[in-house]
């Protein structure tokens, strides 16, 4: 006979009852720009949405657990069940206003929102109404410091150990910083970074060219590091150096560990230069960006000098930090340019930031291992140890992270396959793959421009590719292990 | 409130657990990152660091902690990141001592002069709680609240005791100088009802005043046994402290296995009787008289020595048996073996701190922890929803129980007609996690 695991579904669900609330209330802020634009279809389908959402909410947040402890299997289920009635709750704006016609589209959609991918399969996205497209750059702005953090900040339930269980589950990167003594203050520490970081970006982008929509919407993607535009030519709309410049620099913000920049906002500058992880990450970016413009110099590509710096920086921070703003077209630099982008998309940014990809973290510590096995070739008996931001990564945790890119980088090469199977190129499929999986919102190609084209079976294996991606692998993978289910 | 504590040894993970769960900011330091790394599935902070270096303190906020806890092993570090701590800041400060001498009243004011507030002693807090047991030997647990206003016993019940089978109701009426205010049957805690009975095998946990505790002794079916002759096995730093306190009371006999050992508790105690010889040897026993002994005290390093000589003693017909046990996991193992009192430093140790801790905080001064309940001490407010009513048509949650109350000064019993007051101090007892609810009720307009 088999023994199921204990599991307190009954707190799980009244947890997402919760959650979904909070979901609703987010879905309040678009009416203003439908208030505003005088979009009455686009308002009644926010507020259909809204109904949905929150009927559903109090629905299950009245169940009542008969326990309110919960443990690491609770943890996990409720952080990759939450990510998916999310995204399943968020498409419906897109169904009840007509943008988008099919489940898998607005699924993939929003997935690609609160994972902050940024890939669309909009075709052109200045006809679609503006309340639906501020709800989905705020999509993208919530999903990137973390829905569960969110909960954690404000609701006293989860102020226990249980919630840590659940924070570890979402925040990014090999170890969590705890910042503050309880866990809900830690993750108000995050978020207060995180909005003023918003606050100030919106500022500056309104001084600049934009309207303050535009400025709103285009922050929530940035700091984010989403990548959703308003503009079907993404930020080369505006055609300004100084929003370009503003952008480069909060997307590069968004890719630093948010722990970190808590600290210096607290009045430790010192900290920043004394991790090593924003050390290689600053050094890797200036790296990128100097041998792209090296490139697109070489190959005499657009008019002028400040063009030649500015554009490859701006698709470098945007492949590195996992945003995917366009501004230029990549694929003009040839094939070594996308084999660049292959190589930052891969990487990504710092650990507990917006960012996808491996992390630079990870990167550090490969490396730093890879010498030390080299080095053991030769002194067998020597005793070696990895440290990653003065921190010895004791040798579980090295297991881990080896696993952890192992696995990260077969579900690359399978999800690009099923891609290929349908017929998509090689190269853009592993491109849409990594692109997906790392959060991104690149595509190459078929995809450059929208997905749209690609069947069914693909845009549903690249959503499952972006939640892998955002929750780091365990989370999500481990619900599909008998382990977990039975005791 | 937040807490530094330093020293991640048993006392201090148990109190950073034990504080963190009841809401306080945590932030636990210790030198080893081993020591650490289990703490990190709290709901604490967890600082590697030195805990005597400026550096550290400065690192963790001292300066704006509400309570340092200094428990590392050393005495003298405790007390030198005490005074350290007070100078950066810390409201108040507590650490763990081994010295009797700096319990004395006169070195207080030195103390507090270099910041350190409050000292705490294990072994003393063990010594002090088998004393009671000795002078209670009929309970299990002896517990006096509102400096003696009531009194709260635990005692197992056998098949002879008169409440055994009677629902409380029917109980109550034959005699009202008690409450029943919850019972431990196998591995739960229930709080009764009027219709719940006590059965045999349960310890009960029952509250009274200091006058009428006496009654309670027949009813549960015990003879109170005037302790005189105590063996002591194994001659450990409680059993000194033990021997110190209480040797004008009590004929101690201790029992030391090793010669160096005995040979120093022979010349520093010279009014017990000291034996070398090996506690777990039955014939050894007997020769020295085990069989007139009124209690059997076990105090070796060894958890697991001390629960089989008293188990030992048990079948030799001793009455009172009391067993260290460090193994904070073998003590419910210890109490359902019939160990009378099992005894942990640590426990000890945190629940003082614990408390001084509450001194603090007077809207809610938790005193005691049982396995799986609390029983906590709670100032009626002006206008809380309690005061409306009598206590039989409150409602209260199941999990509650008021089971006394302190009104101007006197102690008094809690029965369904008793209507409580602004300013009363009531002890309630409550099965843990459930004491956010009480509070509401207490506090509540």
């Amino acid at each position: 006979m088999i023994r199921w695991a204990k599991i307190n579904y009954l707190f799980v669900i009244r947890m997402l009852g919760w959650l979904l609330l909070i979901e609703a209330v987010f879905m309040l802020f678009p009416l203003i720009p439908c208030a505003i634009y005088h979009e009455p279809a686009a308002m009644r389908s926010m507020l259909y949405s809204i109904l949905a959402t929150a009927g559903t909410g109090v629905l299950f947040s009245l169940v009542k657990p008969k326990k309110q402890e919960i443990y690491r299997r609770e943890g996990y289920l409720l952080t990759a069940l939450v990510w998916i009635v999310f995204t399943l709750f968020g498409m419906l704006p897109y169904l009840f206003s007509g943008s988008l016609n099919t489940v898998a589209d607005a699924f993939f959609e929003t997935m690609s929102g609160f994972t902050t991918t940024g890939s669309t399969v909009m075709t052109n996205v200045e006809s679609v109404p503006k309340g639906i497209l501020f709800w989905r750059a705020l999509t993208q702005w919530f999903g990137g410091m973390g829905i569960v953090v969110f909960t954690i900040a404000i609701h006293p339930a989860l102020n226990v150990s249980g919630g840590l269980q659940i924070f570890n589950a979402e925040v990014t990167g090999i170890t969590h910083d705890k910042l503050l003594p309880r866990i809900s203050q830690t993750a108000k520490g995050l978020w207060l970074v995180y909005i003023v970081l918003s606050a100030a970006m919106t500022l500056l982008l309104w001084a600049g060219p934009m309207n303050l929509f535009d400025s709103l919407c285009q922050m929530m993607t940035a700091i984010s590091t989403g990548g959703f535009s308003t503009k079907n030519t993404s930020i080369a709309y505006w055609n300004s150096y100084y929003t370009d410049i503003i952008i480069i620099i909060f997307m590069f913000l968004g890719g630093v560990n948010f722990s970190l920049l808590f600290s210096v906002s607290v009045g430790k500058p010192k900290s920043l230069l004394k991790n090593d992880t924003f050390r290689y990450y600053t050094a890797f970016t200036l790296t990128m960006c100097a041998i792209c413009i090296a490139i697109v110099s070489i190959a005499g590509l657009y008019d002028n000098w400040a063009d030649r710096i500015i554009k490859p920086a701006f698709i470098c921070v945007s492949g590195i930090t996992s945003t995917g703003f366009g501004l230029v077209d990549f694929q003009k630099w040839g094939p070594l340019g996308i084999c660049m982008l292959f190589i930052m998309m891969y990487f990504g940014a710092c650990g507990g930031s917006t960012a996808g990809g491996l992390k630079v973290d990870r990167m550090v510590f490969l490396f730093r291992n890879i010498k030390n096995e080299f080095y053991r070739l030769l002194h067998p008996n020597t005793i070696t140890t990895v440290t990653v931001n003065s921190r010895v990564l004791t040798s579980e945790i090295s297991a881990k992270i080896v696993v952890f890119i192992a696995i990260f980088t077969a579900s690359v090469i399978i999800i690009g396959m099923i891609l290929t199977a349908t017929g998509v190129p090689v190269i853009d499929a592993m491109f849409s793959s990594l692109s997906a999986l790392s959060n991104i919102g690149f595509g190459s190609g078929v995809t450059y421009s929208s997905y749209i084209t690609l069947p069914s079976i693909c845009k549903w294996a690249l959503s499952y590719g972006m939640l892998i991606g955002r929750l780091e692998i365990f989370t999500v993978i481990i619900l599909f292990t008998r382990r977990f289910w039975v005791q | 409130m937040k807490i530094v504590i330093s020293g991640a040894g048993e006392v201090g993970k148990h109190l950073a657990k034990l504080l963190s769960n009841e809401g306080q900011d945590i932030i636990i330091m210790d030198e080893e990152q081993s020591k650490l790394e289990c703490l990190e599935s709290y709901n604490l902070l967890p600082q590697l660091g030195n805990p005597s270096s400026f550096k550290t303190m400065k690192k963790v906020g001292v300066d704006g902690a509400d309570l340092y806890i200094a428990v590392t092993p050393s005495e003298t570090r405790n007390v030198v990141s005490c005074s350290m701590a007070k100078h950066l800041g810390a409201k108040r400060t507590v650490a763990r001592i081994d010295n009797y001498e700096y319990l004395n009243t006169n070195n207080r004011d030195y103390f507090a002069k270099i910041g350190v507030d409050h000292l705490v002693y294990p072994e003393y807090l063990a010594a002090k709680e088998i004393i009671t047991a000795l002078q209670h030997s009929w309970v299990r647990n002896w517990f006096e609240l509102f400096d003696g206003e009531l009194i709260v016993v635990g005692v197992k019940v056998r098949e002879n005791a008169r409440l055994v089978g009677m629902p409380l109701k029917e109980l109550y009426t034959l005699s009202n100088y008690m409450h029943i205010s919850a019972i431990r049957r196998k591995n739960e805690t229930i709080i009764p009802r009027g219709e719940d009975k006590v059965e045999a095998n349960d310890i009960v946990y029952i509250a009274s005043t200091q006058e009428f505790v006496g009654n309670i002794i027949d009813l549960c079916g015990k003879k109170k046994v005037d302790v005189k002759k105590v063996m002591v096995m194994g001659g450990s730093r409680i059993a000194v402290q033990l021997a110190k306190m209480s040797s004008d009371k009590y004929k101690i006999k201790i029992i030391e296995s090793d010669f160096v050992k005995a040979q120093e508790l022979a010349v520093s105690l010279p009014e017990c009787t000291i034996v070398n010889a090996d506690g777990r040897d039955i014939d050894i026993l007997k020769n020295e008289g085990i069989d007139d002994c009124d209690a059997f005290v076990t105090l070796t390093d060894s958890s697991e020595t001390n629960i089989l000589g008293c188990l030992t003693a048990k079948e030799y017909g001793i009455r009172k048996t009391i067993a260290e046990v460090e193994n904070i996991q073998l003590i419910t193992e210890a109490e359902s073996l019939n160990i009378g009192t099992a005894l942990n430093k640590k426990l000890l140790a945190s629940s003082r701190i614990f408390q001084i801790l509450l001194d603090n905080d007077s809207t809610n001064a938790k005193c005691l922890a049982l396995v799986d309940a609390e029983v906590a001490e709670m100032v009626v407010k002006e206008g809380s929803k309690v005061t409306r009513e009598d206590v039989k048509d409150l409602d209260l949650p199941r999990e509650i129980t008021i089971a006394g109350l302190v009104r101007d000064g006197h102690g008094m019993l809690v029965h369904g007609d008793t209507r409580l007051q602004a300013g009363d101090h009531v002890v309630i007892f409550c099965l843990s996690g459930s004491i956010r609810k009480a509070e509401r009720l207490f506090n509540k307009k």
